[in-house]
């Protein structure tokens, strides 16, 4: 197929708009974050820092006091406590929403047991109701069992909201794999759960990678909730604890920027890792 | 056909298993059959005949909704795949992808609890057989498919089990890998002497690698028996049509009488009846039958001997020249219509096309069947 040298460049024009859309943002907020509050504040603005500083890291590590932070505080171990909160908020709902999500969504796809369809169809349309329809019931319900500011609470949750999805890209995952090994594998002495175990599992390895990776940016990027069910730094995640360091008069935007920086590092990471799972079973050849 | 209960308690019996599947649809209509220990039992149907379906309830992987399974003088209609000790080829290996081969075929006694030592001295063994001992630490898609269908087999024989189970083994292969994998199953299956059930809807694999052939249809048996009394005695029109290559030719016929002698009349030919088969075709005098003949039982019109050979007027539309033999594509002319003909010639033999030809056909190689029913007239 020849192209037409016009919507070549057309595409790459495009293409190059929307990557620089996305990456602006980014690129901005790490020279922000490299830059002084005097160089962020220069009139006219300076795009990037005179001088590549890492106060703004040290501060937001090692804490500020109010004369540095430029009127943000930044307590001492608050953002790395924040960002431990994070991340053991979104491995334990991962491992959670994986270990449920793959037993129903293979259960699902596999079994024959009565009223199969409507039960799966009832807990894939829960993914249709907007979380913050039912915060008010979530918190009354969260409040009475105790777990309001408690990781356990978010984990929870997440597990509830992210589960029917994770469930559903399962089972169409399994559906798409042969059967015959698995039953290979029956006939072999294999009991259902060994064959699941010893066959079906690893022939999912490359569909859990991917759905690892979008269970785990969609837990990590949550505000809403945690936002709603956290108030002090026992539980709050890295997403509630940025908006903190806005001040009501002056924001120290080089230590704001470098809190949204290294809070984008873990997902980057997960995403560049995963990238060629996620991109399998988005185009469902995984 | 063998009855069940005269069958020998070491082989692989079907008693009356019939399979419904929801909303009503009967895929395996109460089929009876045995597997006798060290025989290749083929089932043999065009696609949706219930063949695969009918393996699958052997194996456990479809459960029966009526009639019993035994394997080796135990029932197993309700056992779970694991407690019935077969094992089976699938149509695409179903190979573990992520194991080496040898694990691939040592899984089966992994699960069984096998010391390592005999695990691994049972996979060498079933390798060696199959000659594919420097292929045991490759993985499944290192592998042709030929080499795949081997550790398929591999997997099967290693666990030696009361019964082997095939699914179309050869189908994914081409055909020189096919010849040669099916001389290498029947050696294996002749080695091993467990009962083997093998689905195709390959007849000539069938009949070149079955000791007896089941032939299904709509989910029913038609027919059960050695390859040449299918192919010789063919209990009915489907029978007929299914065995042989190219099919045999059935043709409307009137059977009428011309003083002693009874005739097959087909378009303005009258093909002589042999007056062994006139016996069965009492009923028939005077009406329509279908007269079947097989396009290698024809001769070209210089081998054409009185007596010995009905003659049929034809002309020929088309040949095709096999190298070793000739196949003539003929039209008979009858009243009404035009009937399509195929034989099966010499290669030397002389047709020259769109001419109207004389064609010999061997008189003791008739097959009549009845045109209501279908059923061979004997």
């Amino acid at each position: 197929m020849t192209r037409c040298p016009a919507a070549q460049l057309l595409r790459v024009v495009v293409i190059t708009g929307i990557g620089l859309w996305s990456l602006a943002p980014i690129g901005l907020g790490v020279a922000t974050s490299l830059s002084t509050q005097a160089d962020v504040q220069a009139v006219p603005a300076r795009w990037l820092p005179g001088h590549a500083m890492l106060d703004a890291y040290r501060s937001l590590l090692g804490g500020t006091g109010d004369f540095r932070a430029g009127g943000t505080v930044s307590e001492s171990g608050a953002f790395a406590h924040a960002m431990w909160n994070s991340a053991s908020v979104t491995l334990m709902s991962t491992l959670a929403i994986l270990c449920v999500a793959i037993s129903a969504g293979y259960a699902f796809a596999r079994l024959r047991f009565p009223g199969r369809g409507a039960l799966f169809w009832a807990i894939v349309a829960t993914t249709v109701v907007p979380v913050f329809t039912v915060v008010i019931a979530l918190f009354g319900l969260m409040a009475d069992m105790h777990l309001i500011d408690r990781t356990l609470g978010l984990v929870l949750v997440f597990v509830s909201t992210t589960t029917p999805l994770a469930m559903w890209l399962v089972c169409n995952h399994v559906k798409e794999l042969p059967t015959e090994p698995e039953e290979a594998a029956l006939i072999d002495g294999c009991t259902r759960w060994q064959a699941f175990w010893h066959v079906v599992l690893p022939q999912m390895r490359s569909g859990i990678a991917a759905l690892s990776a979008i269970v785990m940016l969609s837990v990590w990027g949550e505000f809403l909730i945690p936002l709603l069910l956290t108030s002090t730094s026992a539980s709050k995640p890295v997403t509630v604890l940025i908006p903190e360091y806005v001040g009501k008069y002056t924001t120290n935007y080089p230590l704001l920027a470098a809190a949204g920086v290294l809070a984008l590092l873990p997902p980057a990471v997960v995403a560049l890792v995963l990238n060629r799972h996620i991109r399998g079973m988005l185009s469902g050849s995984s | 056909m063998v009855r069940p209960d005269a069958a020998s308690p070491s082989g692989l019996v079907l008693d009356r298993v019939r399979k419904e599947f929801p909303g009503g649809v009967v895929a395996v209509r109460d089929i009876s059959l045995t597997v006798e220990p060290g025989e290749l039992l083929v089932l043999v149907g065009p696609s949706g005949c219930g063949k695969t379906t009918t393996l699958r309830m052997v194996a456990g992987l479809e459960a029966v909704t009526a009639g019993e399974v035994r394997i080796a003088g135990r029932l197993v209609t309700g056992l779970p795949p694991r407690h019935r000790n077969v094992a089976m080829v699938f149509q695409n290996y179903a190979l573990y992808a992520h194991m080496t081969v040898r694990a691939n075929i040592g899984f089966g006694l992994k699960m069984a609890g096998m010391p390592k030592r005999e695990i691994r001295t049972r996979v060498n063994h079933a390798a060696d057989i199959l000659g594919i001992t420097e292929l045991l630490d490759r993985k499944p898609r290192q592998l042709s498919g030929g080499q795949r269908q081997r550790v398929a087999m591999g997997r099967a024989i290693v666990r030696e089990p009361a019964a082997f189970l095939m699914d179309e083994p050869l189908s994914n292969l081409d055909a020189k890998l096919r010849v040669e994998m099916r001389a290498e199953i029947t050696n294996v299956h002749r080695r091993i002497g467990a009962p083997t059930l093998y689905v195709t809807h390959d007849q000539t694999e069938a009949m070149t690698m079955g000791d007896r052939v089941a032939i299904l249809r709509q989910g029913a048996l038609e027919q059960i028996g050695t390859p040449l009394e299918l192919y010789e005695r063919p209990v009915n029109v489907f029978v007929a049509g299914f065995i042989g290559s190219p099919a045999m030719n059935l043709l409307p016929a009137t059977l009428d009488s011309s003083g002693d002698a009874w005739y097959a009349s087909v378009g303005g030919s009258r093909v002589l009846i042999p007056t062994k088969a006139r016996a069965a075709l009492q009923p028939f005098a005077g009406h329509d039958i279908l007269l079947g003949l097989r396009p290698e039982d024809f001769v070209s019109t210089e081998d054409l001997r009185e007596g010995a050979h009905g003659v049929i007027q034809a002309t020929a539309a088309r040949a095709e020249s096999l190298g070793s033999e000739l196949l003539v594509y003929l039209t008979i002319n009858s009243d009404a219509t035009t009937l399509p003909l195929t034989v099966r010639l010499d290669r030397r033999a002389a047709v020259q096309q769109g001419a109207p030809t004389r064609i010999g056909v061997d008189l003791q190689r008739l097959y009549f069947f009845d045109p209501k029913t279908g059923a061979a007239i004997r």
